[in-house]
């Protein structure tokens, strides 16, 4: 019987240059076995030389970094038949077709007897198994990498940026595989610069910018510690409700939809607004309380919002 | 090194080459299509003939036969001219580059050079000054035009000696270096097929290393088992594997249509391997050097180009300029060239093993540099 590490993936220090350019900086961070760990942080902030170099395709400038209890700097050939991985804007041979595609990858590893019909079925590519490369959209690229990732059956999956360019709905599709790898207890380290990919998806958040983690915990756990408030949002006709929730001390705003947005700490403020509109005469046409998200915690921890890549990284 | 890896990677590009139309065209039909038009006109060189307009202004029987005598066994086909029109004028309307104009008094100027009385020389009466002069009527831009020139005046020169009556003093002999009569079709295969293979290891390595790095398959594929020498190797053995066919097809097409008599032996082997591992090689530091695929593609046509010509592949290096012969011997196709030419036409084993020498020299050091240049990680994909 083996015992599997608590730690797939153990970081110390790790700090990568690139002449005068700091990309990471003296992060440390542990990756639990089994779970879903994501790296979120804008264009640039140093996810994609971190992750590459967990992958063994760079090599640290300094610090220390084991993958499954081995060092990568100098276990390489033990360490790659034991990881999958998709890279950013995955591509492949443009006229070789889906199955041929993932038969070409499974041959790559001394693993035999690849389920090529099970990795089409989870990619759901059933349909485009005979389709060449170059003739699918983002959203099945991504699926086949994906599909490609998991050719020998890996024990750490990287997964960089999977969903960036695609549409609401491919998205939502390449979140239906990585669920089903969640569900098979794969270990998967997710960079994304998603806010909503990394709450669904992960177990573990680490929020990196400029080279350094940030915040690390749960989203919940992130959520709860930078962002711990609640968000009333009131739609009314009654002109002076604005100025009533002002006078009662809080700091209202109204969007471009004349909704009146209210940030307030304890639950028992929301009841007070309430009844004060109600002893006013005022009514809302709808009312919504929502925690705040992830964004919100970025938007706290790094004063800058996300944006949409994929741009690279760092310079080649 | 993994012989699965490598028959895997085989497997992708034959599929990716049989599905790719335009890889298919250079390096099957292309070549083919060369083969078929320069051999057409090689073939038609091989029995040259030229045109020649004669305006014959004695019209006499003497005339006739100097007309008569002037297509050299075939080698000039012969126009005759109306003797009543402008000789200076027909060239310009007909755009024809050489008019021979045989003046009136030919028949009579011969006979008194001959001192024929009533048809029978008669020494008494012969007259050595006697003489009489054509006229050539030319456009010196054309350039066939100094080479009929050329033929004319040798003929006439044969016909002057003969009627001095003495024996020409400088005979000549012919004798080929060559077993058999070659023509010069039989020159221009191995050229091709050297260009071919050029081609396609060059622009193969330019293809599968750039365009694939700027993708990102090869940072996907050093996240795999596969190797740099995995990788390496399968490309090697890829592009001979489709310089094999390329050189089969040029074959193939050559002695079916022009029925060429040439040595197939282990040197085309040996030569292809070669000159597969010298372009496969600088295809590798293209690669390396230039930072995009477009770059490095511009760069290889750059060497490509000048090199299929300035290197004797299409045509021999003796019609070129001195300065540019002594620069195609330090190009490595000329080597390979030769190397084939010696192998296939003349069948010198000596002179194959001196070029083999040549060309294996340059392909090893090559293609270590190229090897070494190949980066396979760190950012390299």
């Amino acid at each position: 019987m083996t015992i599997e590490p608590e730690h797939a993936i153990d970081v110390e220090n790790l700090t990568k240059r690139y002449g005068d350019l700091l990309a990471v900086n003296d992060i440390s961070f542990h990756v639990r076995t089994g779970e879903v760990f994501a790296f979120l942080g804008p264009n640039g902030a140093g996810k994609t030389t971190t992750v590459e170099i967990i992958e063994t395709i760079r090599t640290p400038t300094s610090g220390t970094v084991c993958l499954l209890g081995m060092d990568v700097a100098t276990r390489k050939r033990d360490i790659v038949p034991r990881i999958g991985v998709l890279p950013q804007e995955f591509s492949s041979f443009d006229r070789i077709t889906v199955r041929e595609t993932i038969q070409y990858y499974a041959r790559l590893f001394p693993r035999r007897n690849t389920d090529v019909n099970g990795l089409i079925d989870l990619a759901n590519l059933k349909d485009k198994s005979h389709e060449q490369f170059q003739n699918l959209s983002g959203g099945l690229k991504q699926r086949l990498g994906i599909a490609i990732a998991l050719v020998n059956d890996p024990e750490v999956v990287f997964l960089d940026e999977p969903t960036t360019g695609l549409d609401p709905r491919a998205r939502r599709e390449v979140w239906d595989v990585l669920l089903s790898l969640k569900k098979n207890g794969k270990t998967v380290f997710l960079t994304t610069h998603y806010m909503e990919e990394a709450e669904l998806l992960a177990d573990t958040v680490a929020i990196i910018s400029k080279g350094k983690i940030i915040a690390m915990g749960s989203p919940d756990e992130l959520i709860e510690s930078n962002a711990n408030y609640l968000v009333l949002t009131l739609k009314t006709i009654h002109g002076t409700l604005f100025d009533i929730i002002r006078r009662m001390g809080f700091e209202p705003v109204q969007d471009n939809h004349e909704n009146i947005k209210v940030r307030v700490e304890h639950p028992d403020d929301i009841r007070k607004i309430l009844n004060a509109m109600k002893d006013a005469g005022a009514s809302s046409l709808s009312l919504d309380v929502r925690k705040p998200n992830l964004e919100a915690v970025f938007l706290k921890l790094t004063g800058e919002a996300l944006r949409e890549g994929p741009v690279k990284e760092v310079p080649r | 090194m993994s012989l699965r890896i490598i028959g895997a990677n085989l497997v992708v590009s034959m599929k990716t080459f049989s599905r790719e139309k335009s890889v298919m065209f250079f390096t099957i039909a292309f070549p083919i299509i060369l083969i078929l038009v320069f051999g057409t006109i090689f073939l038609n060189q091989d029995n040259l003939s030229f045109g020649l307009h004669v305006q014959d202004l004695d019209q006499t029987n003497s005339s006739a036969q100097l007309v008569k005598n002037l297509d050299f066994n075939g080698k000039i086909k012969i126009t005759t001219v109306d003797p009543a029109i402008n000789a200076m004028q027909y060239a310009k309307d007909k755009k024809v580059n050489l008019v021979l104009v045989i003046p009136r008094g030919y028949e009579r100027a011969l006979a008194r050079r001959l001192g024929l009385v009533g048809g029978i020389p008669n020494a008494a009466f012969r007259d050595p000054n006697a003489s009489v002069t054509v006229t050539y009527i030319y456009d010196a831009s054309a350039s066939s035009t100094s080479t009929k020139i050329e033929i004319l005046r040798a003929g006439f020169a044969l016909v002057n000696q003969g009627m001095s009556g003495q024996a020409p003093f400088i005979r000549a002999a012919e004798t080929s270096m060559l077993t058999k009569n070659y023509r010069f079709i039989e020159f221009f295969v191995p050229g091709i097929i050297a260009m071919s293979v050029m081609t396609s290891s060059l622009s193969g390595a330019v293809n599968m290393n750039a365009e694939l790095r700027q993708k990102g398959v090869i940072r996907k594929l050093s996240t795999t088992p596969i190797t740099r020498t995995d990788w390496i190797l399968s490309n090697i053995l890829y592009q001979f594997i489709l310089a094999v066919i390329s050189a089969m097809a040029i074959l193939v097409v050559s002695y079916a249509v022009f029925s060429v008599r040439l040595q197939i032996n282990a040197w085309l082997f040996v030569f292809i391997v070669l000159e597969v591992f010298a372009f496969g090689g600088i295809g590798m530091i293209l690669t390396r050097v230039a930072n995009e695929a477009e770059s490095a593609t511009a760069a290889a046509n750059f060497i490509m180009f000048p090199m299929m010509f300035l290197s004797g592949s299409f045509f021999p290096l003796e019609l070129m300029p001195g300065f540019l012969q002594t620069a195609a011997r330090i190009l490595p196709l000329y080597y390979v060239n030769e190397g084939l030419r010696a192998a296939m036409v003349s069948v010198d084993h000596t002179a194959a093993l001196h070029y083999c020498a040549m060309i294996g020299v340059f392909a090893t050091v090559v293609l270590v540099v190229g090897i070494n240049t190949t980066k396979w990680d760190e950012g390299a994909a």
